[in-house]
């Protein structure tokens, strides 16, 4: 049984997570050191994410909800990735629950990532900040059924 | 760089903080850092922290530096900024932490980049290169802990899988030394740290019988110590494989019968050589996926490919699947040449000794800390197999016993 049971529950969970909550840490904000747009392509279900990183100095004048320093492309291809990393929905979900190792993933072909990986590397020193935010995130959306046991919560 | 201004603490000893209430002490060194990505390394002056429990600092007398040095600065080896380069020396023990029991101060050791824990799954396994605890430290560019021994401008500066042997000095743990005898040079042990390790080891450990023919693609430093190990293991044919003429010749002097130039068709060179058969073993000694399937490709049919060159680490490779079992070909990998360190550096040594391992040839090229961008351009373009750093005192033949002060050694 997949953890997103299609497209749409995909687009739903992870993009919500995405859009609500990591767009608005500060950790987002090194999206900018990446230097370009990152895709994450998924199977089972087929799905896409994009998260492009918006200018620091898009229109000042015009007042806008939407300060985070990415915007989300769903579900179409977005601009020229700079990084691709695609794999599974469930393992994209083991991914934001801080139990993959990605060293591990990328040797497994559990995840596979094209482009200049060096570039994440600004990221994933700060993804344990965001790790929490997602079990936390799931059970305030009431999709707590998509935790794991507590005794599984390792890597 | 060589000009750069000597900051007021230089050579003297602070209190700092380390967080956890304990203040340890440290030192200032000059070191090769880089800061960024695709950023030209620097000689900084940085904070060298006093050895901890478990640890030793080792003044630093000869330093090789390697392709994965490069990787490192160009991110195709992806590891955290700011960093300090360098993974193989050799140098003399100055100060050791509490706990440390095997290494003495004065100690002439090799400093290398495993250092293995000793007690997970591959130590207890006899596989210590892939130490867990260690490859930790290594991706992270700190040690066990999360800590780095090494501050730049206020920040914590990593290191190169637990050495950063660029430097005047380096703290590292004590199963990262291993002592070496006192007629030893420098300038040859130090490539005991990783090149000779890993191009030799891959060789020992490879499945050569005495008369097997052996294809080895890639001269660098690692590959031509495959070429030395495949010589010592009793290969009868050794074909060492590079676009670089002066390599192949450089190859043939460590024990290549043929050479081929890797500009013409390889695969083709090598089945000429071989009758069609291809070849019993064939090593990849660059990291490049193109090789890596040329090696595979090139092994006779029951023969093994042994992959020692360092790709990136979302690499893939495409071969073809039905070979396996209709060939039973074999595919493997080889990291630090599956050495120990404290036994195989001994070994290493002795067959130094015995003339059958040759260091100096290796050897040749020599640098000063300040000219590490120009010996990255030397490697990068060919002109240099192994660039080794020297420093002031490296070829002084005793050993020494006494304090460090980096300020003192550059005076004398
Ligand atoms: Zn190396
Ligand atoms: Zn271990």
């Amino acid at each position: 049984m997949t953890v997103f049971k299609d497209a749409e529950a995909l687009y739903d969970i992870l993009g919500g997570f995405f859009s609500d909550r990591v767009r608005w840490t500060d950790e987002a904000h090194l999206i900018h050191q990446v230097g370009g747009p990152i895709t994450f392509i998924f199977e089972r279900p087929a799905a896409q994410i994009c998260w492009v990183p918006e200018a620091a100095s898009a229109e000042p004048e015009e007042p806008s909800s939407e300060r985070a320093p990415f915007r989300l492309v769903l579900g179409a291809a977005g601009p020229t990735p700079l990084l691709t990393f695609r794999q599974d929905g469930d393992t994209a979900h083991r991914f934001w629950l801080g139990l993959l190792d990605l060293q591990q993933a990328l040797a497994r072909q559990q995840v596979r990532a094209q482009g200049p990986l060096s570039r994440a590397m600004k990221l994933l020193p700060h993804l344990d900040a965001i790790y929490p935010l997602y079990p936390e995130y799931l059970t305030s959306r009431g999709h707590g059924d998509l935790l794991p046991p507590a005794a599984g919560l390792r890597r | 760089m060589r000009g750069r201004a000597r900051p007021a603490g230089r050579g003297e000893r602070g209190r700092q903080n380390q967080g956890g209430g304990v203040a340890l002490s440290t030192q200032t060194i000059q070191a090769v850092v880089i800061a960024d990505y695709d950023q030209t390394p620097q000689v900084e002056w940085v904070e060298l922290q006093d050895p901890g429990p478990g640890d030793v600092r080792v003044r630093i007398h000869a330093a090789g530096i390697c392709h994965s040095d490069w990787h490192a600065v160009t991110g195709t080896l992806p590891l955290p900024m700011p960093m300090v380069l360098g993974h193989e020396a050799s140098g003399t023990v100055t100060d050791v932490g509490p706990l440390v029991e095997r290494v003495r101060v004065g100690d002439r050791v090799v400093v290398t980049w495993v250092p293995a824990c000793g007690h997970c799954f591959w130590c207890l396994n006899g596989a210590p290169e892939l130490c867990e605890t260690a490859n930790r430290g290594a991706v992270s560019g700190t040690g066990a802990d999360g800590r780095t021994p090494l501050r730049w401008r206020g920040q914590p500066l990593h290191r190169f899988s637990w050495s950063g042997t660029l430097a005047t000095a380096a703290v590292v743990p004590e199963s990262g030394v291993v002592r070496i005898g006192p007629d030893m040079p420098w300038r040859e042990a130090a490539l005991l740290g990783c090149a000779v390790q890993t191009g030799v080891g891959a060789a020992f450990g490879a499945p050569i019988v005495p008369g097997d023919t052996v294809a080895v693609l890639g001269l660098g430093g690692v590959g031509l110590n495959v070429v030395q190990g495949a010589r010592m293991v009793g290969a009868a044919r050794i074909i060492a494989v590079d676009p670089v003429a002066w390599k192949r010749e450089l190859a043939r002097e460590l024990g290549a019968t043929d050479t081929v130039d890797a500009s013409v068709d390889v695969l083709t060179a090598l089945l000429d050589l071989t009758d069609g058969r291809g070849v019993d073993v064939a090593f990849e000694a660059v990291g490049q996926v193109p090789l890596m399937a040329l090696a595979f490709n090139a092994v006779r049919r029951g023969g093994t490919a042994v992959m020692v060159g360092v790709p990136m680490p979302n690499a893939e490779l495409s071969l073809n699947a039905f070979a396996f079992p209709s060939q039973e070909k074999t595919l493997t990998g080889s990291w630090l040449g599956g050495s120990h360190p404290a036994r195989d550096i001994p070994r290493l040594e002795a067959l130094w000794r015995s003339g059958q391992l040759r260091l100096a040839p290796l050897t040749t090229h020599t640098y000063a800390l300040h000219e590490v961008p120009e010996a990255l351009q030397d490697l990068l373009s060919g002109r240099v197999a192994r660039p080794v750093v020297v420093f002031p005192d490296a070829e002084a033949p005793a050993t020494r016993a006494r304090t460090h002060d980096p300020a003192q050694a550059e005076e004398e």
